[in-house]
């Protein structure tokens, strides 16, 4: 028996109202584009999966994260965060640029269009996943953007507002300085494996997964792919990232994911891949070290953890 | 009591057996389980020795039976790190556990409940219940083990800390009463 997916019934009712609107006037049909249910909205080039990742599944994804401005737990933001007001939602866009200005996200998804990438993602406590996120490489951003010759870094900033995020509204009893700061080095960001992600399993980000825009660098621990972005700055300087801020003598700028060199807490040789009892290998650079070792040659690793 | 007591501090376990195929994280959920029990179970041990002083109720004859658990617990928690975690590779186990200080300081307290543990029946106790005071000390390095292992310290481990220095604390001050 053939039973038709709700999401395409949806979109057939929604096709038949946008033919009955276009009797009416255009206002009325540009009513009902915008009504149009958000997951349809995602059209995506999907990942050709040359290294046949299996993805975890999005349950297990949407589950079990790390966002800090909710709670250090892993499973408490899935239910702190369902409030959470992700549209609108303006990124801005400033420092070393010959364009400054605020764009909200739908616009850039409109401007630079999506792919998926599916990603391994390896968190520096030692458990891993595979993503297949949904969003468009960084370098088209900064394209745009057009940094001046004094750009040298990209600067990340995650949105401050106490009132979305229960841990940032604890002052000083947070458990973590806030805002959340990221950075890369220019090469590195303009890395075509440098991702901003909108959307995941063909879905438009959930709020714990750093909804509605953040960034997915691969080959880095996790905690460089910062959330919920609230401002892209270019800047002349190596900024200073918040765990670096934190604890200095366990977290490094570069945070490359790195068997051989441990944390001074969890061996970061083996990993721990959700869902499984087993444990395997941690690659270098996480499995990308064809694509992105040359960006460090010369560099020794161990000091520029 | 004491039966009902045990099938109580087992639950979790019976729980976390019956979850694990779910769990998004099943080592780290087991580490979890049995961490957090230990660590219960080691403060509740020194519950009954404190309410006899201050409400005069007496459950001494409980206090082997929830150490003992707290031994239990703690051994499933090493069996996670060498069985699991470590898939029996002793030689990083060595190099690795001995350059990573919350690793030690947790092994030196499961090493402390492993000789009280043998040393807890009715002969050898008898002559070794006066080294029984090394409970303090394994707690305060568990507390600190605990502390440790996370990224961020949150609500749980500031929790059991207050709990373990009120604990703790009352000793000291009748100790010093005299």
């Amino acid at each position: 028996m053939n039973i038709t997916p709700e999401a395409l019934f949806e979109a057939r009712r929604h096709f038949l109202k946008l033919g009955a609107g276009a009797l009416v006037s255009s206002t009325a049909i540009s009513q009902l584009l915008a009504e149009l249910p958000k997951d349809l909205s995602l059209s995506f080039t999907p990942d050709a999966n040359l290294l046949k990742l299996s993805s975890n599944t999005f349950e297990q994804i949407t589950n079990y994260v790390n966002f800090y401005e909710f709670s250090t737990d892993k499973t408490a933001p899935v239910k702190l965060s369902q409030n959470m007001k992700t549209t609108p939602w303006n990124v801005n866009f400033s420092g070393e640029l010959k364009t400054k200005q605020t764009l909200e996200v739908d616009d850039l998804i409109a401007r630079f269009g999506l792919e998926e990438r599916i990603y391994r993602f390896r968190c520096v406590e030692g458990w891993s996943m595979v993503v297949p996120w949904i969003g468009f490489p960084l370098y088209k951003l900064l394209d745009y953007l057009d940094p001046t010759s004094k750009a040298k870094y990209v600067k990340f900033t995650t949105r401050h507002d106490p009132a979305m995020f229960p841990d940032q509204a604890k002052g000083i009893f947070s458990s973590i300085n806030y805002p959340y700061v990221e950075g890369l080095r220019m090469d590195e960001a303009r890395h075509p494996l440098t991702f901003i992600a909108v959307g995941m399993y063909g879905k438009r980000l959930l709020p714990q997964n750093g909804a509605p825009i953040r960034l997915v660098v691969p080959w880095k621990y996790g905690f460089k792919s910062i959330k919920s972005l609230d401002k892209i700055e270019c800047v002349e300087n190596e900024p200073l990232n918040t765990w670096q801020v934190q604890n200095p003598k366990e977290y490094g700028f570069y945070a490359n994911v790195n068997p051989a060199v441990d944390h001074p807490r969890w061996t970061q040789a083996k990993e721990r891949l959700l869902g499984k009892i087993t444990k395997q290998e941690t690659l270098p650079f996480n499995g990308y070290e064809k694509e992105v070792a040359g960006l460090y040659a010369g560099m020794d690793l161990r000091k520029f953890f | 009591m004491k039966a009902f007591l045990i099938l109580l501090a087992l639950l979790p376990l019976v729980v976390a057996y019956y979850t694990l195929d779910n769990a998004i994280d099943p080592i780290k959920m087991i580490y979890n389980t049995t961490g957090i029990g230990a660590i219960l179970l080691l403060l509740l041990s020194l519950v009954p020795s404190t309410c006899k002083r201050v409400c005069g109720l007496n459950w001494l004859r409980y206090r082997k039976t929830i150490g003992l658990l707290a031994f239990a617990y703690a051994l499933l928690h090493v069996s996670v790190f060498v069985i699991l975690d470590s898939e029996f590779d002793f030689v990083t186990i060595f190099e690795k556990s001995l350059k990573k200080p919350f690793i030690y300081v947790g092994a030196i307290a499961f090493v402390i409940l492993l000789l009280m543990a043998l040393t807890s029946f009715k002969k050898l106790f008898a002559k070794f219940s006066k080294y029984h005071k090394a409970v303090y000390l394994a707690l305060a390095l568990a507390l600190l083990h605990s502390f440790w292992a996370q990224k961020v310290a949150g609500v749980f481990e500031y929790s059991v800390v207050t709990v373990g220095v009120v604990l703790l604390g009352e000793r000291v001050w009748v100790w010093r009463k005299g």
